[in-house]
């Protein structure tokens, strides 16, 4: 270990080491209590990072999970009995099955809706166990035994329980982080649908990602009310509770290991000042409210990012930049396309209808992409191919009409689902995760779903190995560890590109590859895509740059008005009457030179 | 029968002043996608002014709405510039948990100055009753009522016959192409916020002579507003206007023949079906965020 690892390190561990040890340090119960309640709050925010901090579901219901918690702990050993040691467990069974739950019931929604969802959660569950009098004891609240242990142990067992509950929780978090589970909350945050196009089962993930953000939460919660020894609906379903939450994970940091821990003992201080010197009540509401406030708009990364960055800007104040650096094109003998128009289809579309409101975007289109081919699909703008790639990627359903992969019918199967059987594609505008690397972006594709993948690590080494072959291919390399976000737009069409490739697809649909991209980039796409398809690749591209089509493509699929309205080799097609009138113009003369062999 | 009219009657009338607050609400999300979770604290804030001016100068709560109304615009103008402002273009999240943090803030702001007692405006008007047969007709509900309907319609007419009406339309529709044609946009979401919380101050006034109110009564106004307006399609103004009475008649058909207990859970669970069964509501569209490009 470096010294400089060892320094920063240090003091991480001192501090921890205070906190986990602190009822045998002091016997001051003021701070005692302080720290205790601080660690449910830290459990609650760790939990709560892997939903919002990961995933990026604005959450406003973690509060809830500690009353509920609380509330399994308080009915189970007043109304059945038993110990504590069945009834932490039990809570923590009970608060995963609730979050379960309200995953289930907020599948489809997303942002505003989510948050709205949530909140309506917690008050819907506090009027109920409000209004269940007879099996809540309702506003009254309910008071539990008080522990039996030596008062010589004091507040111990509870400091200590909640210390491995916490250590539990940051585990998880830690674990989540580094496997193919993370990573696919990490690009759900990102880009939701694109996440789905490359494979990711998006609802199996997001259910997953609220159990595990509410399990530990609900443990914590039963610990708590062991030791504060009374529940009520207001003190353990306020939202206040949930803000704190919240508050403690946005103010450390989101996404962080220590960033919730942090803001946990920042936020709990905070709370025991306003109740004992500024009464409590309003001014913690004007405190916790403001402060949230301050923090959206003030440090909206939060504390331990901030630093890290600082650090890092410091650090790498005089090393060059790599952005201006030359992509490295290599000079190869131009490859014979491969295309073979009369192959047997290895995807196939078949009467789609699709319609917005009084818009028929696709009226009746069917077409098919020949094994092995590069098949282009052309047509003025508007004519819907790129809604034809949404139905055939499964981001939108047809009305009506078929989809067929390799004679199978994929019409009904979810988006993630269709990557895993072959579709690959790419975006008109690129979407990568920006916050992720390009390796991470590379490593995110999954070419099926299971739940061992969950488990398995972000990266294995053969990815590695992969990812680095593909980006050597586009000639990428060495921005392999630069987050997308700061890549040029022609490079993120590369690495788009190779994110694909990583699906190792039966088809690989691209929409418009050569939009918005200088000349040789271009040139350098076509010879790419020639080169892949010399090795069997098949592809299905939507561009507008004739030379381009025409010289790369066989055969060409024209698009007018959602119809299909020739169909044919490049030479065909250009002296195709509807053709010429729909798109090309009857003054269309396309000069005979494809790509490359300028 | 006598009784179900009754029930009827009065859950239009409250559903009448239910619209008036969630129209605004709407509108807003529809010019800046941003659900502002303050609306219900700027509610309460025109209760407590309108209170305020009833107890203390003695000005009844049916004109105290001028001067909430006059305030409340100017509160929505300063937010807006000081808060809402920066996250404009900032994720969801940003804007949620702002407006989320707001929201308490205010609410313990107005603890501190009105204090944590129940309040209501009781002009003498509002104990007496119009008798029609052996159905009546509270007076305080009513004219609440009426001033509400009589505020949309003004807020309608801005919105559907002035230049600033149609800036605010073109905003709503496609922000990047009315700024091309030269609509000021910071200065029309500035407007549209501050006009939202001047009808949310005026939904406020009505409140106040219609029930009593503290503080923390926020929360549960704004989950009634925001099941309003999900139920009727975000930033739908008809939407919102169906939805604030079915959920007033909602409300007071369970009030009357289940529990009043359980009329603040019909929103929330009114929220949850709506989301998981149809997202976009009553008469909303999806958003163009949900299709792919």
């Amino acid at each position: 270990m470096s010294a400089g690892r060892v320094a920063r390190i240090a003091p991480v561990v001192v501090v921890a080491l205070l906190i986990v040890l602190f009822p045998v340090l002091t016997g001051n119960g003021y701070y005692q209590n302080m720290v205790i309640i601080s660690l449910v709050i830290a459990v609650g925010a760790t939990g709560l990072n892997i939903i919002t901090g990961f995933a990026g579901y604005p959450s406003l219901a973690q509060g809830a999970f500690l009353g509920l918690g609380a509330y399994a702990a308080a009915l189970g050993s007043l109304r059945v009995g038993g110990s504590p040691f069945y009834w932490i467990p039990l809570a923590g069974v009970l608060a995963g099955f609730f979050a379960f739950l309200l995953g289930l019931l907020s599948l489809r929604t997303r942002g505003f809706s989510f948050a709205i969802i949530t909140v309506s959660f917690l008050l819907l569950v506090r009027i109920i166990v409000q209004n269940w009098r007879h099996f809540t004891e309702g506003s009254s609240g309910l008071t539990l035994p008080i522990p039996n242990w030596d008062r010589a142990y004091m507040n111990w067992p509870f400091h200590f329980a909640l210390v491995l509950l916490l250590g539990f929780s940051m585990l998880m978090a830690y674990r989540i982080r580094r496997t193919k589970f993370g990573v696919g909350l990490i690009a759900m945050r990102e880009d939701e649908d694109k996440a789905a196009s490359i494979g990711i089962n998006t609802p199996t993930y997001k259910m997953l990602g609220f159990v595990c953000s509410a399990v530990f939460v609900g443990m914590a919660g039963a610990v708590y009310g062991y030791y504060i020894t009374f529940v009520d609906p207001l003190g353990m379903f306020g939202l206040l509770l949930s803000v704190q939450i919240i508050l403690s994970l946005l103010l450390g940091g989101k996404g962080t290991m220590w960033g919730p821990v942090l803001g946990a003992f920042i936020i709990e201080p905070l709370n025991e000042f306003a109740n004992n010197s500024l009464g409590g009540g309003n001014s913690r509401l004007v405190i916790f409210g403001g402060v949230l406030v301050l923090v959206v708009l003030l440090l909206p990364q939060g504390i331990i990012p901030t630093v890290t960055r600082r650090v890092t800007t410091y650090r790498e104040r005089r090393r060059p930049g790599l952005t201006g650096s030359r992509i490295e094109l290599c000079e190869r003998p131009r490859p014979a396309t491969r295309s073979d128009p009369s192959a047997p289809n290895v995807l196939e579309v078949r009467n789609l209808n699709k319609r917005f409101g009084g818009l028929q975007a696709v009226a009746d289109c069917s077409f098919g992409v020949p094994q092995g081919s590069l098949t282009a699909l052309i047509g003025p703008n508007g004519s819907g191919k790129t809604t034809v790639f949404n139905i055939i990627t499964g981001m939108m359903s047809a009305d009506s009409g078929e989809v067929y992969l390799d004679g199978r019918r994929i019409d009904h199967l979810p988006p993630w689902t269709r990557a895993h059987l072959g579709v690959g594609r790419t975006f008109q505008i690129t979407r990568l995760f920006g916050e992720m690397t390009v390796l991470e972006n590379l490593v995110a594709p999954l070419r099926e779903f299971s739940a061992g993948q969950l488990n398995r690590g972000a990266i294995s080494g053969d990815e590695a190995a992969r990812a680095d072959e593909l980006l050597a291919l586009v000639g990428m390399t060495a921005y392999r560890d630069r987050p997308t976000s700061t890549l040029s737009y022609g490079q993120r069409k590369l690495v788009e590109l190779a994110q694909v490739l990583a699906l190792d697809p039966r088809v690989v649909l691209l929409d418009e590859p050569a939009g918005g991209i200088n000349p040789t980039l271009v040139e350098r796409l076509g010879e790419l895509i020639l080169e892949l398809n010399a090795s069997g690749r098949t592809f299905l591209i939507v561009e507008h740059n004739m030379p381009f089509v025409m010289g790369l493509c066989n055969p060409v699929r024209v698009l007018a008005r959602g119809t299909t309205i020739c169909q044919g080799s490049p030479e065909q097609v250009q002296r195709d009457r509807c053709v010429l009138e729909a798109y090309l113009g009857d003054d269309f003369v396309l000069e005979p030179k494809g790509v490359g062999n300028a | 029968m006598t009784k179900l009219v009754q029930t009827l009657i009065l859950g239009v009338l409250v559903g009448g002043v239910y619209a008036l607050l969630a129209s605004g609400l709407t509108v807003i999300f529809g010019v800046m996608r941003i659900i502002n979770i303050a609306h219900g604290a700027l509610m309460i804030m025109g209760a407590f002014i309108t209170y305020t001016l009833w107890h203390y100068l003695g000005l009844d709560p049916l004109l105290g709405v001028v001067v909430t109304v006059i305030v409340m615009f100017g509160v929505g103008w300063v937010v807006y510039f000081v808060t809402v402002r920066p996250v404009r273009r900032a994720p969801v999240t940003s804007s949620v948990l702002l407006t989320f943090g707001l929201a308490f803030f205010l609410e313990g702001v107005m603890g501190f100055i009105w204090g944590n007692s129940a309040r209501g405006s009781r002009p003498g008007y509002v104990e007496t009753s119009f008798n029609l047969g052996s159905l009546y007709i509270p007076k305080g509900l009513f004219f609440g009522c009426l001033l509400a309907v009589v505020i949309m319609v003004a807020l309608q007419l801005v919105i559907s016959k002035t230049w600033l009406g149609r800036s605010i339309r073109a905003s709503a529709s496609s922000e990047d192409a009315a700024r091309l044609v030269g609509v000021n946009i910071p200065m029309v979401a500035a407007i549209t916020f501050a006009l939202g919380a001047a009808s949310a101050g005026a939904g406020g006034a009505m409140i106040s002579i219609m029930s009593t109110f503290v503080a923390g009564s926020q929360i549960l106004w704004i989950t009634r507003l925001l099941s309003i307006v999900v139920l009727g399609g975000l930033g739908s103004v008809p939407g919102a206007v169906v939805a604030a009475l079915i959920l007033g008649v909602g409300e007071s058909l369970v009030g009357t023949y289940v529990s009043p207990l359980w009329s603040p859970a019909l929103s929330i669970i009114l929220i949850f079906v709506i989301l998981v069964v149809r997202p976009q509501g009553l008469l909303g569209t999806k958003l163009r965020e949900d299709v792919a490009q």
